[in-house]
């Protein structure tokens, strides 16, 4: 019998043995240095700040934020959608990628599944704080009201309550089923209360043969069920525009475009994130650069996809010879948002062009710095789509000017110190990467080997 | 009656120990593996794909009808007029929640289905398998239900077969 190992390319360093990897991954665990702590203060001052800010929002209602008549949807609603779309990444390599075979994702779905979970986790916060009266954020689930009237599903921002939370529950059964059986290798690994918990987390796990063959089967399903929901929810958040008859969101290009730009930024941010994950724990035998030159190639595909989606609905504005559509458009590259728009092309078309070139897309600090580049000019992308086409409608009287005031700010903050608190959590008390598909990764041992070696 | 535990250290002496212990008949064993090994599920399944399938199915399928009816029959039992004869139960701005609602629904039983198949969660599943070894490196067996003859028989098979290390254990009692 012929026993493969699936290290296809040399992604991972085929000396390691099995031990190695469950050590060199439970590593970090439990373990707070300093500049952790330092990380952890900064988030917990952004949580402060933000969290007075939402309070102040609380007591007074929602005229303490930015907005103005007619722009309702302006920072909080731009907020959700880019983090929505940091989210796609995450499942678009756990999930997309293991249906393909694709072996660069092993070293790298963990920590991303962790980022989309904990990105998702984080946009559900804003519908709440968008409308106002938070402690009614519970009406947007389908139950009816007192008169037997349910909710409008015809409505995309039902589909999208829809879909955003089946995304949220997919995703978090999906990381958490990958995670038992490393959950068990800490059990197994540790000792007192801590190997008690994480023997309650493994609930059970052996790692027989009967629980890897429905283990495999039940992975394959969830993965092949998590698979359209990276093209579906961002259309969906796309259609919560696309279905409304504004200017300049009224598309049929807006699910693509969506979908293209949510891969585009949330690739950036795994790169982002996962880059000091790797040198900070000398990880660099399971996360180097072969995997960040992937997801860079995945930044060019889908930047490409976008900025072909900005010409053409400029020129699709053009040609429809539509003097709203056209209207807005011009607003947008040379009107008030002039600033948006081109932070936006240059963060997203240009300087990601630097990848083209294989010495910029696998020098760290190149990849880390366009990364940064392109988490920028994602936010404005969505900012540049909102803003610009509620502050400049059909009439003129009613033009007006919108940008976020301090409150709105505070809460963005708030965002970025709740994203990263959960993944600075994440990174103590969980295996960020994968040991059980790792070791698939690496040659089995092999009793002939050992034959052969002792010759 | 007794168990046997094995461990093994290479892969290709345990599927060698599996392909005996089969063609012996004797089927009451389990075998772990740290890792997912697609040799070890095709030797003692024979391909049979596992029946997590089935629950796939079911809750894909009562997903579906489940979202398309909870937006029909809601807007059907509180018909407002719809201007320019749009009707009540329209597929296209339905099809969405359905969708959703499938996938939904066929992950909660492909859960469900995992756990009911993997005995999950589970206490003390097999003593023998308490090994904090056999998620780490090495591979783990255990024959169960052996009289004593047997038993030894079993323990100089797999020692045989180049188990680094093998042990008769007591009663199984459930």
């Amino acid at each position: 019998m012929e026993y493969p190992s699936n290290n296809a390319e040399a992604m991972v360093d085929t000396e390691l043995s099995y031990r190695q990897v469950t050590t060199d991954v439970l590593e970090p665990l439990f373990k707070f240095s300093k500049a952790y702590w330092a990380g952890l203060t900064l988030v917990l001052l952004g949580l402060a700040y933000g969290g007075f800010c939402i309070i102040q929002q609380l007591v007074w209602g929602l005229g303490v934020a930015g907005y103005s008549q007619p722009v309702f949807w302006g920072l909080y609603i731009t907020t959700f959608v880019f983090w929505v779309g940091i989210g796609h990444a995450g499942t678009l390599i756990s999930a997309v990628l293991f249906l393909f075979r694709s072996k660069w994702r092993t070293g790298v779905y963990r920590a991303a599944e962790a980022m989309t979970i904990f990105a998702v986790m984080t946009a559900a916060l804003f519908p709440a704080l968008h409308v106002g009266r938070m402690w009614n954020a519970y009406w947007l689930f389908p139950y009816p009201n007192q008169r037997q009237l349910w909710q409008n599903f015809k409505s995309p921002l039902m589909w999208d309550v829809f879909a955003v939370s089946t995304y949220f529950t997919v995703s978090t059964i999906f990381f958490y089923i990958g995670l038992i059986p490393d959950f068990a290798a800490i059990r197994d690994r540790t000792r007192g209360a801590i190997s008690k918990v994480y023997a309650g987390l493994a609930i059970g796990w052996r790692g027989t043969d009967r629980q890897w063959r429905h283990y495999m089967a039940a992975y394959g399903f969830f993965a092949a069920f998590a698979t359209p929901l990276v093209l579906s929810v961002h259309s969906v958040v796309s259609w919560d525009f696309a279905m409304a008859q504004t200017a300049g969101w009224h598309s049929t290009l807006f699910p693509p475009y969506f979908v293209a730009g949510a891969i585009f930024s949330g690739c950036a941010m795994v790169i982002t994130l996962l880059m000091p994950l790797s040198v900070i724990f000398k990880w660099d035998k399971y996360i180097n650069e072969w995997h960040f030159e992937h997801l860079a190639k995945m930044c060019l595909l889908t930047g490409a996809i976008l900025t072909y989606a900005y010409v053409m609905e400029h020129f699709i504005a053009w040609y429809s010879d539509n003097p709203y559509e056209w209207g807005i458009f011009k607003y947008r590259a040379v009107g008030d948002y002039w600033w948006v728009f081109w932070i936006m092309v240059v963060c997203n078309c240009v300087i990601p062009l630097v990848w083209w070139w294989k010495k910029a897309r696998t020098n760290y600090w190149c990849l880390w710095i366009v990364s940064i580049f392109i988490n920028i000019g994602m936010w404005f992308e969505r900012f540049n789509i909102i803003a610009s086409s509620l502050a400049h409608q059909f009439d003129p009287a009613a033009w007006t000017y919108y940008l976020p005031n301090y409150i709105e700010i505070g809460v963005l903050i708030f965002s970025f110190a709740w994203f990263f608190l959960w993944f600075l959590l994440f990174v103590k008390v969980m295996p960020s990467v994968a040991i059980a598909e790792v070791k698939e990764l690496l040659p089995p041992p092999l009793r002939t080997d050992a034959k052969e070696a002792a010759k | 009656m007794s168990n046997v535990k094995a461990i093994f250290s290479h892969l290709d002496s345990l599927i060698d120990a599996i392909d005996e212990l089969k063609s012996s008949g004797h089927t009451d064993f389990a075998v772990t593996a740290p890792l997912p090994r697609h040799e070890i599920e095709e030797l003692i399944y024979e391909g049979q794909p596992s029946p997590v399938r089935w629950f796939t199915l079911t809750g894909a399928l009562f997903g579906g009808i489940m979202g398309f009816a909870l937006c029909s029959i809601t807007h059907l039992n509180w018909p407002m007029i719809i201007p320019a004869g749009k009707p009540l139960v329209s597929i296209p701005a339905f099809i969405v929640i359905t969708f959703e609602s499938t996938v939904l629904w066929g992950c909660m039983f492909t859960l469900a289905g995992l756990l009911y198949h993997c005995r999950l969660p589970a206490k003390d599943m097999d003593p023998e398998l308490e090994d904090p070894r056999l998620s780490d490196d090495v591979f783990g067996m255990v024959v169960r239900n052996l009289d004593s003859e047997r038993a030894a028989e079993m323990k100089s098979i797999l020692d045989g077969h180049g188990a680094i290390e093998t042990s008769i254990t007591g009663v199984r009692l459930a």
